[in-house]
């Protein structure tokens, strides 16, 4: 039993990892736009793609590929602010449907390239540290998890130390003021949409080997993204990171003792329920809700 | 001639908020802008600092044109803006507030000597300064504001109803440290629904109605006017 719980701690862990660089850069994208990202699952599975082109068809390394689907997405969102959202400024509603083109597009885009057969990629590493007979962790989970440390520590000390980072807490907090403080809200658009989209790929580069690629991967990731960063309470960084945290134990504790489908369908109660008991979320505050 | 608001036109959409003003203000002043709410003075405020659309009209900031400025590159060039309800971030802490202010300062010495300043004149603002900015009372977040503005260094400086929801108290030491801002060598275009005050602090004044200039002159020459008198004065 205790095996069991360890090792289901374990993957709770992984999941976390990826969830929250997602739900992270949602968030983000989310403060600084006002928009809600329906194609961040999207963003995430293009992320996956470029995993797919680089290391398992051209033979790169996986840590380039990695760090090139970081760059790839990045460049999507800068894309998407400047197609989609900043002729939508101060409409979002429209930067909302506009998401959901750009969804659709991205979609299209990997079936036209790759078809909508399921990638194989080779594993990165066939390593595993077994902590005893029955609790192992994979190597290729180990990277997710320290991969996604390391991202959101690096976000964290960019957002509470350095200048572009205070820039960009103060435009989401109010954009207006932000200007007034001489603050370009074009630019920190820009940059929360290069991280927002960028760590929405890096998560997908990274979990590409351990999970099933294919052009409709994005729709599942966004469904718990969505439902982190309502339990977190929108707008809220930090209760991005331990809601998904949170819903990552929950989630695999019940996968692993009933079934998925239950444990979908207990996130989303459990969703309801903190949106019966406090409407803002775990860390949000009425005025951002 | 410092700052030169000539026939400047603002609205809404189809509402139009400000209908042709022209303004001057000279260098070391304290100007006021007083009226009935509104009136168009906040309107007046943030087209001078690029947040609210010029729409005819040009405005001139030591001799050169800003009204077609974003909003960003307005203050480089030394307009800083105190906005109506303060408009501090409330997530930030004290003084990340006030180093946002510094935003585009690259002078590091002399952003951390006014920071030093700042919290000289406002101790609460020193004692306070890891706390976040949405903790502190009104008053503590007007000076926070007016902090904030100091910290962009600027030539011009803009406030829009700084005594609002303040009490008595608290507006005598806000009307306090305006003086000793504009002693400093900051202009100061002050814009205020409480006119006696306005009046008190300011050199020169405009009165302005449904978005026209009403009135200007001496302040203490519209503070003897009739018409000021009745309508704003309560006299």
């Amino acid at each position: 039993m205790f095996d069991l719980l360890a090792q289901t701690g374990l993957n709770a862990l992984y999941a976390a990892s990826y969830i929250s660089l997602v739900a992270v850069g949602l968030v983000l994208i989310f403060g600084v736009m006002g928009v809600v990202n329906f194609a961040h699952g999207e963003l995430f599975m293009a992320g996956a793609y470029v995993v797919v082109a680089l290391y398992a068809g051209g033979g790169a390394p996986f840590l380039l590929a990695v760090a090139a689907g970081l760059g790839f997405v990045g460049l999507l969102g800068l894309l998407m602010e400047f197609a989609l959202f900043r002729p939508l400024r101060d409409n979002p509603l429209g930067g909302l449907v506009a998401s959901i083109g750009f969804l659709m597009i991205l979609q299209a885009t990997a079936v036209m390239g790759f078809g909508v057969r399921m990638e194989h990629i080779p594993p990165v590493t066939q390593e595993v540290i077994a902590f005893s007979e029955k609790v192992r962790l994979p190597m290729s989970r180990l990277y997710v998890i320290v991969a996604a440390v390391v991202l959101l520590g690096a976000l964290w000390y960019f957002l509470k130390r350095t200048r572009f980072g205070w820039a960009l807490r103060a435009s989401a907090q109010d954009a207006e003021a932000a200007a007034l403080q001489g603050i370009s809200i074009g630019q920190t658009a820009r940059i929360a949409m290069f991280i927002g989209a960028g760590l929405a790929g890096v998560a997908g580069a990274l979990t590409a080997p351990l999970v099933s690629v294919n052009p409709h991967m994005g729709h599942s990731v966004i469904v718990t993204a969505f439902i982190v960063i309502i339990v977190g309470g929108v707008g809220s960084l930090e209760g991005a990171v331990v809601a998904s945290v949170a819903y990552a134990f929950v989630h695999t504790l019940v996968t692993t003792f009933w079934d998925g489908v239950i444990a979908d369908i207990v996130g989303l109660s459990l969703m309801l329920v903190v949106l019966i008991v406090k409407p803002t979320g775990l860390f949000g505050t009425a005025d951002r809700a | 001639m410092f700052l030169e608001l000539d026939n400047v036109a603002v609205s809404y959409g189809k509402v139009s908020a400000v209908r042709g003003i022209s303004m001057r203000v000279d260098e070391g002043r304290i100007v006021a802008i007083v009226g009935a709410n509104g009136a168009g003075k906040s309107t007046t405020l943030r087209a001078i600092s690029g947040i609210a659309p010029v729409k005819s009209g040009e405005i001139r900031f030591a001799g050169d044109r800003i009204d077609r400025m974003p909003a960003h590159r307005i203050v480089g060039r030394g307009i800083a803006h105190v906005p109506e309800g303060r408009r501090i971030f409330p997530d930030l802490t004290v003084a990340e507030n006030l180093r946002t202010g510094a935003f585009l300062r690259r002078d590091k010495p002399a952003v951390e000597a006014d920071l030093e300043a700042v919290y000289a004149r406002f101790p609460r603002l020193r004692e306070r300064r890891g706390q976040l900015a949405k903790t502190m009372s009104g008053g503590e977040q007007q000076m926070l504001a007016i902090g904030r503005a100091l910290m962009a260094k600027p030539k011009l400086l803009l406030m829009d109803e700084p005594s609002m929801g303040l009490a008595p108290i608290i507006v005598e030491e806000i009307a306090r440290i305006i003086e000793e801002i504009s002693r400093d060598g900051v202009t100061v275009l002050l814009v205020e629904q409480n006119a006696e005050l306005a009046l008190d602090l300011a050199d020169y004044a405009y009165v302005l109605e449904v978005g026209s200039v009403a009135l200007e002159g001496p302040a203490d020459e519209l503070h003897d006017n009739d018409h000021v008198r009745a309508a704003y004065l309560g006299i």
